[in-house]
């Protein structure tokens, strides 16, 4: 019967992982596992961090105790998986599904496609586009935002397709996006809403948001460590931006 | 025109609303609930603070409250998790204009190091920045987590399908 509990270790600490390094917060991810666990007739405790998962498996018919820690691996946020993967927990429980079946369908939703990087890239151009919009900044501002948002992201998707350090990635991107952005200087413009708004895509708003639920729901240590890590590409952008003000900044005077 | 100033404004949060949450890889079913959300949470923000004179830190949580309440039977329409719908939704709320002007007063801080009179002004935008800049973001998660907490029973089964949708 070992054998058995360490199986469904194995997929129950797959899936958690899965799901913490997927950018979902932490109560949904207790829940989750728990009624996996449920249903498979196993009592799930679990302990999570930033880093690494502990869980204890408990299987009350054979009176045995499993546990492991199992590590988080980076994975790029997806609400996809979260929809899909809290789903499947509660197929788990009511279609009776076994081990091998979970294995299937789980595997089946994280191999799903995702979303084409060039899609991505000119939706996300449109959404600064409109931010810019929102602060205000006229049209000239509007396109400018545009252009700094693709290139400034077009950067950011190949620099994450070699596996750059993520802290020189937004330091970079950050840097392109406002440097074009600062074109806007020439024109007879918003210029300052312009430059302001374009590094605005990549401000981290799921790990920000993410971070204040896992401290009011009560799991402060990881909602802090959510916000630090927020923090810290906050100011790897401040750091981009900086780069450009220094070099422009007789124009801000 | 107020009519038409807060639809516009509420067309352009839902552009950016959909735009920076594609980044985060959202379900397709969930784009039109996500724009729907950002939309009018955004309009009523917009609203309170030009036409009622509320200020940035209520009119943020009044709005996040509104995505939040609207998420739960958006939600059960599309089997999404509540945050899966409004954390994109509240995106386009997220201060970035406060938090350029910390990191535009921090360097000019430093630019101005022989100058006190002048640093005092700038460690007062600092401030005044940092703290609008906070505020918001917490008001903005809290404002949205807070139907969870109501309504935690219906929130937390929104992705369970009934059994005939999943034999057929």
């Amino acid at each position: 019967m070992h054998n058995e509990v360490k199986e469904i270790a194995t997929f129950i600490g797959e899936y958690a992982t899965r799901l913490m390094g997927s950018g979902v917060h932490t109560s949904r991810v207790v829940r989750n596992t728990k009624r996996i666990g449920e249903a498979l007739g196993i009592t799930v405790k679990i302990s999570t961090f930033q880093k690494t998962l502990i869980l204890s498996l408990i299987d009350e018919n054979y009176e045995e105790v499993y546990s492991q820690v199992v590590d988080i691996p980076a994975y790029p946020i997806s609400f996809e998986l979260n929809s899909e993967l809290s789903s499947l927990s509660w197929q788990a429980i009511d279609d009776h599904l076994t081990l091998d079946e979970l294995w299937i369908r789980y595997n089946e939703i994280i191999a799903k496609p995702k979303m084409h990087p060039l899609f991505v890239l000119v939706m996300a151009s449109f959404a600064n586009a409109s931010f810019c919009a929102l602060f205000e900044g006229d049209w000239w501002a509007r396109g400018i935002v545009f252009s700094a948002t693709m290139i400034g992201l077009f950067a950011k998707q190949r620099m994450q397709a070699h596996h750059l350090n993520h802290y020189v990635i937004f330091i970079v991107s950050a840097f392109l996006a406002s440097i074009v952005a600062s074109t806007a200087f020439t024109f007879d413009t918003t210029a300052e809403i312009a430059l302001a708004t374009s590094v605005l895509y990549l401000i981290p708003g799921v790990p920000l948001i993410n971070g204040v639920i896992d401290i009011v729901e009560g799991h402060v240590l990881n909602g802090f460590a959510r916000l630090t890590h927020a923090l810290l590409l906050v100011i790897c952008i401040s750091i981009g931006l900086s780069l450009t003000l220094a070099l422009i900044k007789n124009n801000l005077l | 025109m107020i009519l038409l100033d807060v639809l516009m404004d509420g067309a352009f949060a839902a552009v950016a609303g959909v735009g920076f949450g594609i980044i985060s890889d959202p379900p397709l079913r969930a784009f039109k609930h996500i724009a729907i959300l950002a939309a009018l949470g955004h309009a009523l923000r917009f609203s309170l603070m030009h036409y009622a004179g509320v200020d940035i830190a209520t009119g943020s949580f009044a709005a996040s409250l509104l995505i939040g309440l609207g998420s739960l039977p958006l939600g059960k329409h599309s089997y999404c998790p509540m945050t899966v719908l409004y954390i994109p939704a509240l995106l386009p709320m997220i201060p970035g204009m406060f938090a350029y002007k910390i990191v535009f007063s921090l360097i000019m801080f430093f630019h101005s190091m022989g100058d006190p009179v002048e640093q005092q002004q700038y460690i007062q935008a600092l401030l005044t920045n940092g703290i609008v800049a906070f505020t918001v973001i917490f008001n903005l998660a809290v404002g949205a987590t807070i139907p969870i907490f109501l309504f935690s029973k219906k929130a937390y089964s929104l992705t369970r399908r009934n059994k005939q949708t999943i034999s057929k």
